[in-house]
């Protein structure tokens, strides 16, 4: 009778607390959880009545296991889910009534209005909007500025990829042991996504609706990594190894989305700290754009979740507000999506890290000039026949690039119905 | 239906109704989805985008093309291993024959996220122990990730480690089923240790091996883990991608779910022919 008691006395304090406190939890991965968890701090000042709660999964667990909760009708989600912009359409095509609906949770018209058209687009379903621009992955050079000292190079003055390429032989040659640069080569499209973006080439037409990935731009991009391994500056590396090479001291230079800053400077040792420096992207001819996108993400609510107001008052506090976003930003590198967080005053500061350069105002002045890109539903289908005809043609299977990413869009046309371009 | 088998029924519904929502309804609907196109909504009745794709795809193609190599070759070699580790082990030299027993089995309880990243750091084309190996004696070191044909390599190394002292065991069992007065005839007859393996051990062994074989195939057919977690996912660009892995990106990547239905139905069939195959070669001819 007694232990009855106790226990029908700790249920009712349960359920009272319950009721006063919600709990929501978010999946997220890489450095944007723990940067998530850098704003609890400043959100439970201003909500102490609501508890979040961060679960740290890597990139691929995340996208699996929210594909999957959607398959089985959102059973067994999150309250709110961390997905990429590139990839959100997938979602919206093939699971509309997955992830909520923001704006009758508040994110009305003049909300979408402080974010950019470029991150807006895959999140609109009609007058629906399903999830909130996070952050955008302005493509940068971050390179060794001492690997570069000693071969004599400047990175200013490395303007196309001919240029980059010249600068790896003597970086290699000046520095024992040391790769001029990595890609994942061996599963993924990175350089070339990159490359191509920046060339104004997207794998599918900006409507969606056909295949442009055999297009010139896209074409230049696959000659670009074919040449930076034909001459040994490329390495194969996923992104684990990555990290390793650099904390290893093992390559020169990397080429990424912005939010790679604040993995970089958290993972390199200390004594690295004032050796790198940040270029724009080269590009294939002198007067050529050097900018492109590569990942950004966003947050959706979960249509399932019991919390969808609480969790909407995260959202807009971490995502929506210039002090959520600028925490983000100084500790973990994750560049804003909001507008007006781009003329905090943080911005124009110079870091330590990397030399005393005004890092941000560089990576910043690249966000006019990105070209955007339509991911479409499609967007892993192509990407899996572009990570084989990519390998082939590094192993020389094909005449040309062109022939090349003749042979994937065909392949690509028939996996998704699409016709390609003309 | 007289009273005696509803009661058989109502014990069996339990185990019914589990088979039926789990096992016979998907098995159905997975059929019904195989005719319909399920690239955007409202999913169309579609085959020529499901079972025309599986006749013609490329991609399909060289996942089978992957599976049947390991097959072909992983399968083969991991048994004659199996059934050479288990002679040894059976032998009567062998001291500590527990512990060396347990210790060809351990890699079968280890978990398989665990070995594949044993395996990514062992066979790391610059820091790895078996290129440094490599290059001790003179050869370059090989770019295990990178190289189509050394990736495949690598996956059937990996496999056959894993599953060679399961076999083993298994046809170690099988070595002791047999009586010992047959050796001992043999050997009053002069029979040489060679012979007794060839005439008495094999042709008693055979329906274990095949047991073996049968399970081996099925695993191939359904390999996964191996070339998710240590060729990044069937890489470099699908040179180990394995029918189960292509399955899985068609239904849990693209969730292209009508074309990932006709691809299930493809590998069952080829397994079950494959299987057929193995026992009509395996029969006993009377």
């Amino acid at each position: 009778m007694k232990i009855f008691g106790t226990c029908a006395v700790a249920a009712l304090c349960l359920s009272a607390g319950l009721v006063q406190a919600e709990e929501i939890t978010v999946w997220s991965w890489g450095s944007a959880a723990p940067a998530l968890d850098a704003t609890l701090e400043g959100f439970n000042a201003k909500h102490p009545d609501i508890t979040v709660k961060v679960e740290h999964l890597g990139y691929s667990d995340v996208k699996s296991r929210v594909l999957a909760a959607c398959a089985a009708g959102g059973t067994g989600l999150p309250d709110v889910f961390q997905f990429q912009n590139v990839e959100m359409e997938l979602i919206g095509a093939q699971f509309p009534d997955c992830a909520a609906d923001l704006v009758p949770l508040g994110f009305d018209a003049e909300a979408q209005a402080q974010f950019p058209e470029f991150k807006l687009f895959a999140l609109r379903q009609g007058d629906r909007m399903i999830g909130m621009p996070w952050d955008s992955g302005p493509s940068m050079m971050f390179y060794r500025r001492d690997f570069f000292e000693n071969a004599g190079v400047s990175a200013d003055d490395i303007v196309t990829w001919s240029d980059f390429a010249e600068a790896g032989a003597k970086v290699q040659a000046a520095n024992e042991g040391v790769t001029m640069t990595n890609d994942n080569l061996n599963g993924g499209t990175e350089w070339l996504q990159m490359i191509s973006n920046e060339q104004g080439c997207g794998f599918f037409s900006s409507d969606g609706e056909s295949i442009t990935v055999n297009q010139p731009g896209c074409v230049a991009a696959l000659d670009v990594v074919k040449t930076m391994v034909d001459a040994e500056l490329m390495t194969a590396g996923n992104f684990g190894e990555r990290v390793q090479n650099l904390s290893a001291g093992s390559v020169a230079a990397l080429m990424s989305g912005a939010w790679f800053e604040g993995i970089l400077r958290n993972n390199a040792p200390e004594d690295q700290s004032g050796k790198w420096g940040v270029m724009a992207m080269p590009s294939v001819t002198e007067d050529g754009v050097r900018a492109a996108n590569y990942g950004g993400s966003l947050l959706a609510i979960a249509n399932n979740s019991d919390n969808k107001e609480a969790a909407y008052s995260y959202l807009s506090y971490a995502l929506g507000t210039n002090e959520g976003q600028i925490t983000m930003l100084r500790e973990f590198g994750l560049v804003p999506s909001l507008v007006s967080a781009l003329d905090d005053p943080y911005v124009n500061e110079p870091s330590e890290f990397w030399g005393g350069q005004k890092v941000w105002e560089l990576v910043l002045s690249r966000l006019e000039i990105i070209e955007p890109m339509n991911g479409t539903a499609y967007f892993s289908d192509a990407d899996q026949v572009l990570q084989s005809v990519q390998t082939k043609y590094l192993n020389g299977e094909y005449d040309s690039a062109q022939a090349a990413l003749d042979d994937a869009a065909m392949q690509i046309s028939f996996a998704t119905g699409l016709p390609v371009a003309e | 239906m007289r009273p005696r088998s509803l009661t058989a029924f109502g014990f069996l519904a339990p185990y019914l109704l589990i088979f039926a929502s789990f096992w016979l309804w998907p098995i159905i609907y997975s059929f019904y989805l195989s005719f319909m196109s399920t690239r955007r909504l409202p999913w169309t009745f579609n085959p020529k985008m499901t079972w025309g794709r599986v006749v013609q795809d490329p991609a399909f193609y060289n996942a089978l093309e992957n599976t049947l190599t390991i097959l072909a070759i992983q399968v083969p070699v991991m048994l004659f291993l199996a059934t050479l580790l288990a002679v040894m082990l059976n032998s009567t030299l062998l001291r500590a024959r527990g512990l060396i027993r347990f210790a060809f089995f351990a890699p079968v309880v280890i978990g398989e996220a665990a070995y594949a990243a044993v395996f990514r750091l062992m066979f790391n084309t610059e820091f790895g122990v078996i290129n440094k190996v490599i290059e001790s004696v003179g050869l370059p070191p090989v770019e295990w990730f990178s190289n189509p044909d050394a990736a495949m390599a690598l996956i059937i190394m990996a496999v056959t480690w894993r599953w060679v002292g399961y076999n083993a065991i298994i046809i170690l069992a099988g070595l002791q089923s047999i009586p010992q007065d047959v050796y001992e005839a043999a050997t009053l007859d002069r029979v040489s240790p060679r012979q007794q393996f060839l005439y008495i051990t094999l042709p008693l062994l055979k329906p274990v091996i095949l047991f073996c074989l049968v399970l081996s195939v099925i695993g191939s057919m359904q390999l996964f883990a191996e070339p998710y977690l240590i060729t990044n996912v069937g890489g470099p660009g699908g040179a180990t991608e394995t029918l189960g892995l292509y399955l899985y990106r068609q239904a849990f990547l693209n969730l292209n779910f009508g074309y990932a239905s006709a691809v299930a139905y493809t590998i069952a069939a080829l397994a079950v022919m494959i299987s057929a195959l193995n026992l009509w070669i395996g029969r006993d001819k009377t």
